[in-house]
């Protein structure tokens, strides 16, 4: 039997620092706060990125204390600190979450980059015999689910899902279902990466990052936009508490949504890290998916595009739009990634708030699809998207409550 | 709240195919050759320099396969890639599924180490200022631990659900576990869905500093066992629901009939000694069969080696079976093939698969008397007779405290293929 599933609270920390109100105004501001990247050890190749969004320093520490930050990589500190931040968002005590009906679902795109680049540094300066346990314990990728469910002694199932640039939305989706078949009462699901010098590096070197331009302009998201040059790397870390509705309901818990339907597919026509293009064949398997779990095209009212700036995936991300668009879809298009660059999961976040970028738009003719700003209309229905370099792909269809 | 749509026949979920590739052999018949015999692969690993590590040995695929085509433009695919494009080929093969039934299928893979053999190679060249120009940076869209999934995904043309599941040991477990979920809500109809992982030195060297590796092959649940094995390989399972099984003509080999999984939320690296986590597991995934403990024939134990997994292993049993926990037969596969990490629950769930067509149980792979601490009884010497229509239990206990198992319930019907 499935159970009707409510997204009830949300903790996220990411380039806007900690915390719903420093997202919603970076958001309204359409800005994404960047800073150099450390390259003093020549990972960097000339010409490519420098800049990249990262989470200001001392943003876990009111959620985590040092003792227990001690302990944990960065990615693990920011899984720690949203998943409290969201229960505190949800009003809803830690005690209450202690036991094997809470369930752990994370998405990382990479893992812990910089223990992992510490730990083989260690092993190619003092060889193996150096190589530290602590620094090894948390270059696995599910360590930092591990400890969200060992710092709230969260016993249900514990997951982490790697995906590229659609984790984060099939973690979510997973645990949408963990909740709705009744195998947890409720689940702290979303995202977290962290930004390592190498990891800039290569992702820069691999062209998917938004170069400098003479002028000054570039190293900037440009979301489905026609000069758009590559992605803004960011880190940090969101985390959603979904649960039944009627759990929420009898403890006088809020939804800020409820998730309706989310839908997974892939595009097999890409190549390894690099978007395809078969936007056709998604945008049918999407159709497909919204027909199966009853939601009519012509009901959505927004569209959070997970569109980041990257030349091919936002083409592919325009020809899904454009296919929807023709077929009755009528829904404004808003593309967060441009205040919250990608990985992470902040998208994740602005998409749960019904925020969008502010500022002036582009003009129309300037993008591959028109996209709206601000809260032109009180949210409703939205459909969030997610596509990964690789192929996979997911989509989430959310009732979005208009209260803030 | 609407979801795709449900299951609604009560269509149980059927492995209709196999494929490993795995220390002890390439394919079903050789990878089963190598568990009846009670050899262990387990030697001397080649495909490193192991003179600086505390120890030698490891559970390494040799020869390596040659290159899977992955589909599309682009350089050789990762160890860890090939190994699952290979053994999905082989369990398609097996399943015999049209390409065409391939569109609307999932994917739901476990890895732990993606492509880091070749990513460590990379950042070596990197943080050389000599070599860093000349550094394969390509190699690295091959290094994400969601690579192989897609790489399958794309070789066959899938439209479906691509998921990974990356819960170090745990993970191809729980990627059955997902695929399962998906079948039943009718998301797909076909699932391939199992884990890959390749040695690395970063996970080699991670273990060892964690003093977990033993100096010679590894002997679960023997009293003077010292350490885990590693190991690499691949083990994919087709899974698909009845109907699809029965309109495509294809026989059921097993029932995948429940899985479950849980967190110890007790530490980071060693197990709950009292096995709590892993009893939830066992509990869940039984519950989600509805089969009840006294049915069951068979434990596939995570029996990884250490003197603390199988402690904690014995006291999950003895929570969920009580009594029955020392005479319920075991087996453990990673004394023949090594802890293949990421894909062990896979290559595992592939063994058991296997036993149940073939009416037999492997014996573990190792000697010296069982712990008194775990008295299991340990199939052990030579290959122990069971019916093929036997329930077994699969169970994984992972770093971060995640613990995940599955029900395999075999069938009687003549005709299922044996290896």
């Amino acid at each position: 039997m499935s159970r009707p599933v409510v997204l009830s609270g949300i903790g996220h920390l990411g380039p806007h620092g900690p915390g719903l109100e420093e997202l919603v105004r970076g958001l309204e501001a359409g800005s994404l706060p960047t800073d150099e990247v450390d390259t003093r050890a020549g990972f960097h190749a000339p010409g490519t990125a420098r800049r990249a969004a990262f989470v200001p320093a001392g943003a876990c520490d009111r959620w985590v204390p040092a003792r227990e930050a001690r302990r944990m990589s960065p990615p693990s500190r920011m899984a720690v600190a949203a998943a409290r931040m969201a229960l505190e968002d949800a009003e809803l005590e830690p005690d209450r979450v202690a036991g094997s009906d809470t369930a752990v679902v994370l998405g990382t795109a990479f893992g812990s980059t910089t223990f992992t680049s510490r730990l083989l540094d260690q092993a190619n300066e003092e060889g193996p015999l150096g190589m530290s346990p602590f620094l090894f314990m948390e270059t696995v990728a599910n360590a930092h689910a591990g400890q969200v469910g060992l710092a709230l002694e969260a016993r249900g199932p514990n997951y982490t899902i790697s995906q590229g640039e659609a984790s984060a939305l099939l973690a979510v989706a997973r645990a949408a279902e963990l909740v709705a078949s009744g195998r947890a009462r409720r689940a702290l699901a979303g995202a977290v990466d962290e930004i390592s010098p190498v990891l800039h590096a290569a992702l820069g070197r691999l062209g998917a990052l938004s170069p400098p331009r003479p002028d000054g302009s570039g190293e900037r998201p440009r979301p489905l936009q026609q000069d758009r040059d590559g992605f803004v790397l960011a880190e940090g870390a969101t985390v959603l508490l979904l649960e039944r509705a009627e759990d929420a309901e009898r403890r006088g818990g809020r939804a800020r949504a409820r998730l309706r339907a989310w839908i997974r597919g892939n595009d097999p026509s890409g190549r390894p890290g690099r978007h395809g293009t078969d936007a056709r064949g998604l945008s049918a398997g999407l159709r497909a998916g919204l027909e199966r779990a009853d939601v009519a095209l012509s009901s959505l009212e927004r569209f959070v595009s997970c569109a980041s700036g990257s030349v091919a995936g936002d083409l592919l991300e325009a020809g899904i739009l454009r296919d929807l668009l023709g077929d009755g879809g009528s829904f404004d298009v808003v593309a967060p990634k441009e205040c919250v660059g990608e990985f992470a999961g902040g998208f994740l976040a602005a998409a749960a708030l019904g925020a969008a970028p502010g500022g002036a738009a582009p003009a129309p003719e300037s993008t591959l699809v028109e996209l709206a700003r601000g809260r032109p209309r009180p949210p409703g229905r939205s459909l969030w998207s997610a596509l990964s370099s690789g192929g996979a792909a997911a989509w989430l269809v959310a009732d979005t409550d208009a209260r803030p | 709240m609407t979801v795709p749509r449900e299951n609604g026949s009560g269509d149980g979920v059927v492995v209709t195919g196999l494929g490993v590739v795995a220390p002890p052999g390439r394919g079903l018949a050789a990878f089963w050759d190598g568990l009846a015999s009670g050899r262990t692969s387990i030697g001397e690993v080649s495909l490193f320099d192991t003179s600086r590590h505390r120890t030698r040995v490891g559970g390494e695929v040799r020869p390596i396969d040659a290159r899977e085509p992955r589909g599309g433009r682009g350089g050789p695919p990762s160890r860890t890639d090939s190994f699952a494009l290979a053994a999905a080929r082989l369990a398609i093969g097996h399943a015999g599924l049209p390409r065409t039934a391939l569109a609307r299928a999932g994917v739901f893979l476990g890895s732990s180490t993606g492509g880091m053999f070749e990513g460590e190679r990379v950042y070596a060249a990197l943080t050389d200022a000599g070599r860093r120009e000349r550094a394969r940076v390509g190699r690295l869209r091959d290094q994400p631990l969601g690579c192989a999934a897609e790489s399958v995904a794309r070789a066959w043309g899938v439209r479906g659900p691509v998921e990974t599941v990356c819960s170090a040991c745990a993970a191809s477990t729980m990627a059955l576990e997902a695929a399962l979920s998906s079948l039943r809500l009718g998301e797909c109809e076909v699932a391939i869905a199992g884990g890959a992982d390749a040695l690395c030195e970063l996970t080699y060297g991670g273990f060892n500093s964690l003093r977990a590796v033993s100096d010679a092959p590894c002997r679960p649940f023997r009293a003077d066992r010292s350490g885990l094995s590693l190991g690499e390989g691949a083990g994919i399972l087709v899974l698909e629901t009845e109907a699809s099984a029965r309109a495509g003509g294809r026989t059921p080999l097993a029932e995948l009939a429940g899985a479950g999984s849980s967190c110890d939320a007790h530490h980071m690296t060693a197990p709950d000694p009292g096995g709590t986590g892993a009893a939830l597991a066992l509990r869940a995934a039984l519950n989600d069969a509805g089969v009840r403990a006294e049915d069951v024939d068979l434990v596939s134990a995570h029996g990884t080696g250490t003197p603390h997994n199988e402690a904690a292993e014995f006291a999950a049993l003895e929570s969920v079976f009580g009594a029955r926990a020392r005479e319920i037969a075991v087996t453990a596969t990673k004394g023949a093939t090594g802890h293949l990490l990421g894909a062990c629950g896979a290559v595992e769930a592939v063994a058991v698969v296997a036993a149940l067509g073939a009416g037999a149980i492997p014996p573990t792979s190792g000697s010296g008397a069982v712990d008194d601490a775990c008295p299991v009884d340990l199939v052990e010497g030579a290959a122990r007779p069971i019916a093929r229509d036997a329930v077994a239990v699969s169970l994984n206990m992972a770093f971060g405290g995640a613990n995940s198992a599955v029900v395999l319930r075999g069938r009687p019907e003549p005709g299922g293929e044996r290896p």
